[in-house]
């Protein structure tokens, strides 16, 4: 303390002493600090400031020093006070000095706010983003929609690797059978269908009114029965605009639960198994509405709906016994076997294919290739 | 997801925070080639000691372990309760304890920022972010049409955006960098970055990495002189040609090591020699495994030179800055980081274990059915597991922020010496506060950078 000469001769006990920087240049400035009314800061027997306590607030500073600005100074400006004594002194007349510093209450603030966020971000996952993509769908135009069904239609063809099955005959049999389930559900002839060859047993509905069967599905199928209830399921996707739907509902929940999780850096799985269980009972639902499309499309033709059933139990087996599939995309193979069974009455109408045509569809990707 | 990917995040937050050193430098002792800083009166100082220590390291991080791990222990554990919410007031938490903890020839540097800043920077780039996330998913349709997932291509765009947000961030954190009553600041255009970033790093992957010290160099000096502290201007003189000289038997090694053993057998095959004995061929995938022991040694090791390079070449008008830091002065934070990772990974997987079993005995489930996949898609088991993966994700963050942020500073800062500070002895202030906005960007894009 005593080193200064100039500072040694300017008051007989010497007043307490702080570090001072003005906010307008990095000049350090060696202060001698009087508590009076206001808390002066003296250099060299000059007042540079007077700080009304009220006005004084606490800045960021490492351990053992006080670190002061003012909110009438400019906003740079700093007192830096090491000594304990005078540290507390000056405490103790600032009434307001924490106010600008984060604290518990402001901590508490957050959590509360979080949570609050969280749970509103919730509820929109589970009701709001539904109903947007009901509502949103029906306004999407159909050319928008036929364009994204290109896109898919071309992503398909790459991912699958595979190309149309074109056999004449097969192709013949195919379009009658899509053509009597097309009017049976009262869709336009805008729909177009073909077969896929690779030997996955699927099939599916792409946006824009387009049907796709693959091949290793035909080979496990029985009947044509079992191949129109899959082919009424898939129109039934169609007919609701699922695809949109689903575009609509996935990307908005997407969007809402990243939001959520933001980065507490690295949740990215968390995201997506969050997403999973939240877009698959959406799905579930979108599925069983297309099995009721399918059902009583079949039942229109007189047909019944059971061999679908038959069809997805022989391609997955029996389902359940897992747990709770809510993470599952469909409904329970059994479930959906069931269902069927029990909506079906007796057979009134003629079969959609004869014999020599169902064999030509089972042939159209070249018979034995799969 | 990979564990990689799940880290990646973090494990960058930590490089932005800790590279942010910059704010922080300091004076060194007394230095022979600079003229000396004229005597200050420390007035706290001990009647008895010496004004000036000879001895005095001119930059200095004085912040306590202990103390660092009670905040971002307690931060991971309210990013938990949050659901992330609370990572802009954690990051401001921790710049505030690591920039009041660094002086610079004796003051303490200050940081201004606030979460809410960070908040509200996040709420507007997202705004801005959604109309181009929808622009991007139809320009995506349009090109697609034309070829079939062609729009991978668009990422493109993203990443350009991504250096962008880089820079814009690095205003941010820079115009909330005070020290001695004056405050950092920088001008300069984000897109003139951003072109700058995005051409050179084309350059760079063509030439297979060789020229990434031209890259940083380039970049560092289009950086550094629109940095200012108050009215001194920054700047950056590093070569890219003195990285290069430093570090280029680095990558050498990395080639060598990586495609040595293969291509040898093409050698022997072009020179019409028998082919290596199979054993020899079997043993490959045991190399790369040994490999990747070296890893972090490499990695370690060109950090520091990258480090001890960067400082060196940096001024703010007349103040400089050079390093002592040591080849393998790294290299021990990267085995611990790798240390704590597999002991996590361990403890995560013995929870699962104990979960899973306990969830087979509670629900009578026979333990063959528990190998062949029983408890897939049970809730139970998918909570259990959810739950375990987020504490290990917690703790990693918090391993990675000790290590790679407060301890790898602390290194940092004690290796910088500083030349001529007596240059920044009366800055007159300028600037003004940015946005946080180019934070926000940076944020919701997930990049981090410098």
């Amino acid at each position: 303390m005593e080193t200064d000469p100039s500072e040694a001769t300017s008051a007989a006990p010497s007043p307490p002493r702080g570090v001072y920087f003005d906010g307008m240049s990095s000049k350090r400035r060696v202060v001698a600090l009087t508590l009076s009314d206001t808390l002066q800061i003296i250099e060299d027997g000059e007042m540079l400031a007077g700080w009304a306590y009220a006005d004084i607030r606490r800045a960021d500073s490492p351990p053992g020093l006080l670190r002061l600005s003012c909110l009438t100074a400019p906003a740079l400006a700093r007192l830096e006070v090491r000594d304990p004594q005078l540290g507390s002194d000056i405490v103790a007349r600032c009434g307001q000095l924490e106010e600008n510093l984060p604290n518990r209450r402001g901590v508490a603030a957050i959590v509360g706010w979080s949570l609050a966020a969280a749970v509103s971000i919730v509820l929109v996952v589970l009701f709001g983003v539904p109903l947007a993509a009901d509502r949103l769908t029906p306004l999407v135009p159909d050319s928008f929609e036929r364009r994204l069904g290109d896109v898919a239609d071309a992503q398909v063809k790459v991912i699958f690797n595979a190309k149309r099955c074109d056999d004449a005959a097969g192709q013949a049999a195919f379009e009658k059978l899509v053509g009597a389930l097309r009017e049976s559900a009262g869709l336009d002839n805008s729909v177009q269908s073909g077969v896929l060859a690779t030997p996955i047993p699927n099939a599916f509905a792409l946006p824009g009114g387009k049907v796709y069967l693959f091949d290793g599905l035909l080979a496990k199928a029985e009947n044509p029965d079992e191949i129109a209830g899959v082919l009424a399921h898939e129109l039934g996707h169609l007919r609701h605009r699922d695809s949109m739907r689903e575009l609509i509902h996935n990307g908005g929940t997407s969007f809402l639960i990243g939001l959520l999780f933001g980065d507490i850096t690295g949740s990215g799985a968390l995201v997506f198994t969050s997403r999973t269980l939240v877009t698959s009972s959406y799905s579930r639902d979108a599925e069983t509405n297309a099995d009721t499309f399918a059902i009583e499309t079949m039942h229109r033709l007189g047909r019944p709906a059971k061999p679908m059933g038959d069809l997805i139990f022989r391609v997955t087996g029996k389902e359940g016994g897992h747990g709770l599939s809510i993470v599952s995309s469909h409904p329970l193979t059994e479930d959906r076997l069931a269902r069927m069974s029990k909506a079906d009455g007796a057979i009134t109408g003629a079969p959609l294919l004869s014999p020599a045509e169902w064999q030509a569809l089972k042939g159209i990707c070249g018979s034995g290739k799969i | 997801m990979s564990l990689a990917q799940a880290l990646l995040p973090s494990f960058a937050l930590g490089l932005i925070a800790v590279n942010e050193w910059w704010v922080s430098v300091g004076s060194p002792p007394p230095i022979p080639d600079g003229p000396q800083p004229p005597a200050v009166e420390k007035w706290w100082a001990p009647i008895d000691a010496p004004l000036e220590s000879p001895t005095a390291p001119g930059l200095m991080f004085s912040g306590q372990r202990r103390d660092f791990l009670g905040l971002v222990a307690r931060g991971a554990a309210l990013e938990l309760i949050t659901v992330g919410f609370y990572r802009f007031w954690l990051a401001t938490d921790i710049r505030r304890h690591l920039w009041t903890n660094t002086q610079v020839d004796g003051d303490a540097a200050e940081y201004t920022g606030r979460g809410k800043e960070l908040l509200v920077g996040f709420l507007f780039a997202l705004a801005i972010m959604v109309p181009i996330y929808v622009g991007y998913f139809l320009i995506g349709i349009e090109v697609e049409r034309l070829k079939a997932l062609a729009s991978i291509t668009l990422f493109v765009f993203f990443y350009v955006f991504g250096q962008f947000a880089i820079y814009r961030a690095r205003r941010y954190r820079l115009t909330r960098t005070v020290w001695r009553g004056v405050r950092f600041w920088m001008d300069g255009s984000g897109w003139a970055y951003a072109a700058r970033s995005s051409l050179w790093t084309v350059l760079t992957i063509l030439t297979l990495g060789l020229t990434l010290p031209w890259r940083a160099a380039a970049l560092e000096r289009y950086k550094m002189r629109h940095c200012h502290y108050g009215e001194l201007q920054g700047g950056f003189d590093g070569r890219g040609w003195e990285f290069f000289k430093r570090g280029w038997w680095l990558w050498l090694l990395v080639g060598c090591l990586l495609f040595g053993p293969p291509s040898f057998n093409d050698i022997l095959r072009l020179a019409d020699r028998p082919p290596l004995p199979k054993s020899v061929i079997d043993a490959i995938p045991f190399y790369y495994i040994v490999v990747s022991l070296a890893v972090p040694f490499i990695y370690a090791v060109f950090k520091s030179i990258e480090w001890r390079w960067w400082i060196a070449g940096l001024h703010f008008g007349q103040v400089r800055f050079t390093s002592t830091l040591q080849y393998g002065a790294l290299a021990g934070l990267y085995w611990k980081v790798i240390g704590w990772l597999l002991l996590s990974g361990m403890m995560f997987a013995a929870y699962l274990f104990v979960g899973a079993w306990s969830i087979a005995t509670i629900g009578k489930l026979s333990m063959a059915s528990l190998v062949s996949g029983g408890l897939r898609g049970n809730v139970a088991m998918i909570l259990v597991a959810a739950t375990g993966y987020l504490m290990f994700i917690l703790a990693m963050n918090v391993v990675l922020r000790i290590y790679l942020m407060r301890d790898l500073w602390a290194r940092i800062a004690a290796s910088t010496r500083i030349h001529n500070i007596a240059a920044a002895d009366n800055v007159a202030s300028r600037g003004d506060l940015a946005s946080a906005l180019g934070e926000g960007f940076a944020d919701s894009l997930d990049v981090v950078g410098f």
